[in-house]
């Protein structure tokens, strides 16, 4: 049924208010046929918009902008989507610094080339009853989950997700590491070898990390290592492709990651190899612990590793020290002969 | 008439020499630039290469020419001191020990004698072995860390990271070796400054032999005799 115009508010010079609006669009039975032939509510509720962020601060108008006078020509639009794709840029008149950062995420991208179903503003933060999204945070992670199904039943199994769950506001959702409105494609090498920085954001903060008993020296002791190392060359050179070195996901899974310690800490260990033996293939069970897992070398940790080192700290000054020694005796005695 | 210069080095030993100080020099350059990764020289270095990958290729066809003149050279070496084609000049003895602390006295003035060598001192034996051993030293690791996977089928996993912390070290002294003893010796001592050219040139002048390796030289010179004696019996 279309609302029929001029049946209540009286036509004004003055943008209509929201209770001229209200007038029509506050019955719950306002609807409207779409292009495609679905029926679309044109209800909205007085109360949700009231108590929503925008509620008493902006007008119906301010974003319905072409709505100028009451009543209003019908519009049309071809289905659902259209009528969304025709509004998101209204946000852009307040919210204009994520409206920019959006224009550089992978979801505008895929607007842009024409697939209609990659999300704008109102598809995670909602219209009217809009909430401000990260109240609680656990908001952030199901509103992902909405469309990438699949990776949020795998971050769901997670140790953040778990910590998430509880109210923990340490622990990553979504967009802590993918960014809410600028998220770069994550799948492309430069994003792949940037994982460990996302990741050290936190784990290399002592405060934070004290309180679960986590390791600060995850970081330095993968960079020293030959994985973090050549990560390190292969962005400073700025390579787009080619080959790959393992970064933390690789290892610890990219959403699913799971707690080291405690129970089903075997799962990583037990799990290794087949990481591995994803890049080296045909790796035996002894491959994996070439790998000395975040330890600095110590007579607990890699012992041989440790006694290499130290071998090597004396045993380097010692031949140089004595070389140095007979070369300066030597010329002492040259002196002395002349 | 007595020839002033004395034939020291063979073609082979001097293209021997001559090689490895290449393989030396690249091999030390592109592994100091992966061990030094962050330092800016190595940076620089790295991208002169064409990046990392291609460095690292470098530095490992390097490592198995490396890795052939080795075992081209410990093989001729063996066979010719096996067959008695030559003398085992480079094998340490009791008297290279005696000679260092012959001189380890000469030097503090404890005696005014200096050792007399053979044809190598025990300073050029020790930057031999050194040589050899440090080198065989450096391909096993060297291999050990391009075939982790081959490698780790036999030893425990834990070799791999000691063999990288031995590479890394090893190589870091030989080249302090060659840059603090090998330069000296060959380049800034004051019987040889500013260049010792014997090595490239397989020649040595005769009062260097009498002063440096005294037994080698008086053993030529009764060889010689000898020859002479027996071509003048020969001789209708």
């Amino acid at each position: 049924m279309l609302i029929s115009a001029g049946q209540a508010a009286p036509a004004s010079p003055d943008p209509p208010s929201n209770d001229d609006c209200l007038t029509c669009h506050g019955k719950p039975d306002a609807s409207s046929k779409l292009g495609d032939g679905e029926a679309l509510s044109l209800y909205v509720d007085r109360e949700s918009f009231a108590h929503s962020v925008h509620g008493g601060k902006l007008a119906c108008t301010n974003c319905h902008t072409n709505i100028t006078a009451v009543p209003h020509a019908p519009r049309q639009f071809k289905d659902r989507r259209a009528m969304s794709l025709a509004y998101y840029e209204s946000c852009k008149q307040c919210h204009f610094a994520e409206y920019t950062r959006l224009l550089d995420g992978v979801h505008y991208a895929a607007l842009e080339k024409g697939k209609e179903k990659a999300p704008t503003c109102v598809d995670c933060h909602g219209s009217h009853a809009m909430e401000p999204p990260a109240r609680p945070r656990i908001h952030i992670s199901a509103t992902c989950a909405k469309c990438h199904v699949a990776v949020g039943a795998a971050y769901a199994k997670s140790a953040h997700a778990a910590g998430l769950a509880k109210g923990n506001p340490d622990v990553p959702v979504c967009t802590n590491c993918h960014h809410a409105h600028d998220n770069a494609n994550p799948l492309t090498t430069a994003s792949h070898l940037r994982i460990s920085e996302l990741c050290a954001r936190c784990h290399t903060n002592e405060k934070l990390m004290a309180k679960y008993g986590i390791s600060t020296d995850v970081l330095t002791t993968y960079l020293a290592d030959f994985h973090g190392m050549t990560a390190s060359l292969y962005r400073s050179e700025g390579l787009k492709s080619a080959m790959l070195t393992a970064t933390c996901t690789d290892c610890h899974g990219v959403h699913d990651i799971t707690w080291v310690k405690g129970p089903g800490s075997g799962v990583i260990k037990a799990n290794l190899l087949i990481r591995c033996q994803h890049c080296h293939k045909g790796a035996g069970p002894n491959f994996s612990s070439a790998w000395m897992g975040h330890y600095e070398p110590s007579l607990r940790h890699a012992p041989l590793v440790y006694l290499t080192k130290l071998f090597y700290m004396i045993f380097i000054p010692f031949v140089i020290g004595g070389l140095v020694i007979q070369i300066l005796l030597h010329l002492w005695r040259v002196v002395v002969n002349i | 008439m007595m020839k002033e210069y004395i034939q020291r080095f063979s073609v082979r030993q001097r293209i021997e020499h001559f090689s490895v100080m290449v393989l030396f020099l690249v091999l030390g350059l592109t592994g100091f630039a992966q061990k030094f990764f962050d330092a800016p020289w190595a940076i620089w270095t790295t991208a002169m290469m064409g990046g990392i990958d291609r460095l690292r290729w470098i530095h490992r066809a390097a490592g198995v020419m490396f890795t052939v003149f080795a075992i081209v050279h410990i093989s001729i070496g063996l066979f010719m001191v096996l067959t008695r084609r030559s003398r085992p000049s480079m094998i340490a003895s009791r008297k290279d020990f005696l000679d260092a602390v012959a001189m380890l006295r000469y030097y503090l003035r404890i005696s005014d004698k200096q050792p007399r060598f053979d044809r190598f001192d025990y300073r050029q034996k020790f930057e031999y072995w050194g040589m050899v051993l440090g080198g065989m030293l450096m391909i096993a690791t060297g291999f050990m860390l391009l075939y982790p996977v081959i490698v780790t089928r036999l030893l425990p996993g834990e070799f791999i990271p000691v063999a990288r912390v031995a590479h890394s070290n090893e190589g870091l002294l030989a080249f302090l070796i060659v840059i603090i003893w090998h330069i000296f010796n060959a380049h800034l001592s004051p019987g040889v400054f500013p260049f010792d050219p014997s090595i490239f040139t397989g020649k040595v002048r005769r009062e260097h032999m009498q002063k440096e390796h005294p037994l080698e030289y008086e053993r030529m010179m009764r060889q010689s005799e000898e020859e002479e004696e027996a071509q003048a019996d020969e001789a209708p």
